[in-house]
């Protein structure tokens, strides 16, 4: 939890509704085309309860907001651009959208996904 | 970053190879050719990006990623279309720089497998090949986004088969299509609604419109080295300015707005002021037009009176060249920095600076050295390596003072054997806090420690002119205002330098410190900053005040208050 000041109280933003910023700003980014699970154990539960927000964590070290993504890449496009693009859009989407500073984001990429060979 | 971008000769050829089809060397003349037309009108693109502050690099980064595909057929004589077009696309994958230059990797990856198994493209395979591209592109996102590049090419690609109808000719066809993306551009802002509000039309979808443009140029034997009499959106016009040179002979920058009596005949108007002076440009606005012209001084009041003979004049700008010159020709003869030797085994720290002043002021506070921003802040991790792979020494530290760069500090960090860490000082006046607790023969960790310590000891403030009327943060910036950031958020905006900066040290809580440190860019002259410095120091009359000549573009001030 982490909280800005208003004038009328407190504001909490969950780590929830942080990932679900990542999580839409990653899907709108150019050469993710999916999110992954972070390993075999995390994709074994995920067949038994499906959780729509799989391949973004939060993490938080006083006020400051870390972010893992676990990204399917399009084979065939820059993975080094694409992972740059994604990770620079999802710090300036959360950070203009909650006012919270975000520490880092760090992009895994899991897996190459391929649509056509060449 | 400008040191990447060469400046091949491209002289006109006949255009005798659309008899038969186009084979593979037609193609990489026709390829170069787009580049070329993207290359003049780069800046422009730049210019389009959608933010407050002026740090745009969509035209940049697509005009690399075409250069690096040219790059690989460089020695190439391949007459097959096909493999031609897919050594462009391999050249273009492995060169793509940003969103914008990943997306045109793919067009042009979707082109080439179309072309696959080709030897000359005739009118038909190049609108398969135009669809080919489409999909390419719209594979590559799950929810793509329209009012972009994407949805250009998709125009693109539905113009020409709707043209397929009624020519088979390529050269009409090349015409359809490139009318087929101005169209499409010009419609961006009616389905991306931050397009509409910043008054602008997609820079990615405007790059590519550039590309084939280029092209159909380069058919019709028009110039593709400097850009023609295009009236440009007015933010575009400032940029330029910052940028260009000054020729000899050229004494006198002037100026003026104004509303034609009538609709202005663009290429008369350029025609008329040609013969007057030189590095003319004309920009566009509500309404009315901007015109821009450098001229010797017995000329001086020659674009006005002309300007006024077409129409009404609004407003007269005059500005001294030489007088400009002389102030920064002092500093282009101030002598090479010199950085500290690095004793073997000691901390090296490696910073990135937007500024020549900057880096001065760096190097005398013991970095090993400076990989430089430039204009985008956008260095590569190349970059970032090699300055400090020949270091005598495995302790690196690197302090990339702009959060957009300290990705690629850590990338540099994954792909050296030293033991390399990365300080995140988000701006200068961050990474100077902690360069001041180097102790170079002491213990890493506790540097690093220290270092980051330092970091939020210092405030920060960037003044800078925005080029795009926005709501942000819940303050309301005109375009052209002066608009002040807090630790990298904008929290004030007003008309004038001087009240922005006032505010911005309130804001920053100068009351409660003692020491204010101004590093001023290459925007603004000694006089004026002199000007604020006085300001400022009846405000904040028992602080210590210092000034440096940072020299970095766009920011008329980086400011450490500590």
């Amino acid at each position: 939890m982490n909280d800005t000041e208003n004038p009328y109280g407190n504001i909490f933003i969950s780590h929830r509704a942080i990932a679900t910023i990542a999580y839409q700003a990653a899907l709108e980014s150019y050469g993710v085309v999916g999110l992954a699970p972070k390993n075999f154990a995390q994709g074994l539960a995920q067949t038994i309860v499906k959780d729509p927000l799989m391949g973004v964590e939060v993490r938080q070290e006083d006020t400051a907001i870390s972010i893992d993504l676990y990204i399917v890449v399009e084979y065939g496009t820059r993975i080094k651009s694409v992972s740059s693009s994604v990770a620079s859009s999802i710090l300036y989407k959360i950070e203009h959208t909650t006012g919270l500073t975000v520490k880092e984001v760090n992009v895994h990429v899991r897996n190459l996904r391929v649509s056509d060979t060449d | 970053m400008t040191d990447d971008l060469q400046f091949n000769d491209l002289t006109g050829k006949e255009t005798t190879m659309l008899e038969g089809g186009i084979n593979g060397q037609d193609f990489k003349a026709l390829f170069d050719a787009g580049m070329t037309w993207l290359r003049t009108n780069h800046q422009l693109v730049n210019s389009l990006n959608v933010f407050p502050v002026p740090d745009g690099d969509t035209g940049t980064n697509m005009l690399l990623t075409m250069q690096a595909a040219m790059n690989e057929v460089q020695h190439s004589g391949e007459l097959n279309i096909g493999k031609m077009a897919h050594s462009l696309a391999k050249g273009a994958l492995l060169g793509a720089r940003g969103n914008s230059g990943v997306i045109l990797s793919q067009i042009w990856r979707g082109f080439a497998r179309s072309l696959d198994s080709v030897d000359m493209m005739d009118v038909n395979q190049f609108v398969g090949a135009l669809h080919e591209a489409r999909n390419t592109a719209y594979k590559g996102v799950v929810r793509p986004v329209e009012g972009t590049i994407l949805t250009v090419i998709k125009d693109m690609a539905a113009a020409a088969e709707e043209a397929l109808k009624t020519t088979s000719d390529l050269k009409t066809m090349l015409e359809v299509v490139v009318s087929a993306a101005d169209k499409s551009v010009r419609n961006t802002p009616e389905l991306l609604p931050v397009l509409k509000q910043a008054g602008v039309v997609d820079s990615g979808g405007k790059g590519l419109y550039f590309i084939f443009d280029g092209i159909a140029r380069f058919l019709n034997n028009q110039p593709l080295d400097t850009a023609i009499a295009t009236v440009q959106p007015l933010s575009a016009l400032s940029l330029e300015q910052t940028k260009e040179e000054i020729e000899p002979g050229q004494d006198y920058e002037v100026v003026v707005d104004f509303k034609p009596y009538k609709s202005l005949n663009l290429e008369e108007f350029y025609s008329q002021l040609s013969d007057i002076g030189t590095s003319i440009q004309i920009g566009e606005g509500d309404g009315m037009y901007r015109m821009h012209i450098h001229v010797p001084t017995d000329r001086r009041y020659d674009p006005i009176d002309y300007t006024m003979s077409i129409g009404t004049v609004t407003k007269v700008n005059m500005e001294n060249l030489l007088d400009q010159m002389n102030g920064s020709s002092d500093s282009s003869r101030e002598p090479e920095i010199k950085f500290p030797e690095v004793e073997p085994g000691n901390i090296a720290v490696i910073v990135v600076s937007p500024g020549t002043g900057i880096s001065r002021i760096f190097a005398s506070l013991g970095a090993a050295g400076v990989v430089h921003g430039g204009q985008t802040m956008n260095p590569s991790t190349e970059e970032i390596l090699h300055a400090f792979e020949n270091l005598p020494t495995d302790k690196i530290i690197i302090l990339p003072n702009n959060k957009n760069i300290i990705l690629a500090a850590q990338t540099a960090v994954s792909m050296s054997v030293k033991k390399v860490a990365v300080i995140p000082s988000k701006n200068v006046p961050q990474g100077l806090s902690a360069l001041l607790r180097l102790i170079p023969d002491g213990n890493f960790e506790q540097n690093v420690k220290e270092m980051n310590e330092a970091l939020s000891e210092v405030e920060t403030c960037e003044i800078t002119q925005a080029t795009r009327s926005v709501e942000i943060n819940g303050v309301h910036v005109k375009e052209g205002e002066v608009i002040g950031l807090l630790n990298g958020k904008l929290v004030y905006s007003s008309d004038n330098l001087k009240q922005t900066c006032l505010e911005l040290l309130k804001e920053a809580g100068a009351d409660e410190r003692e020491r204010i440190t101004f590093f001023y860019g290459n925007n603004i002259s000694e006089k004026e900053v002199n000007t604020i410095i006085e300001t400022v120091q009846i405000r904040y009359p028992n602080h210590e005040l210092e000034v440096h000549q940072g020299g970095q573009p766009h920011y008329q001030f980086i400011i450490a208050v500590e």
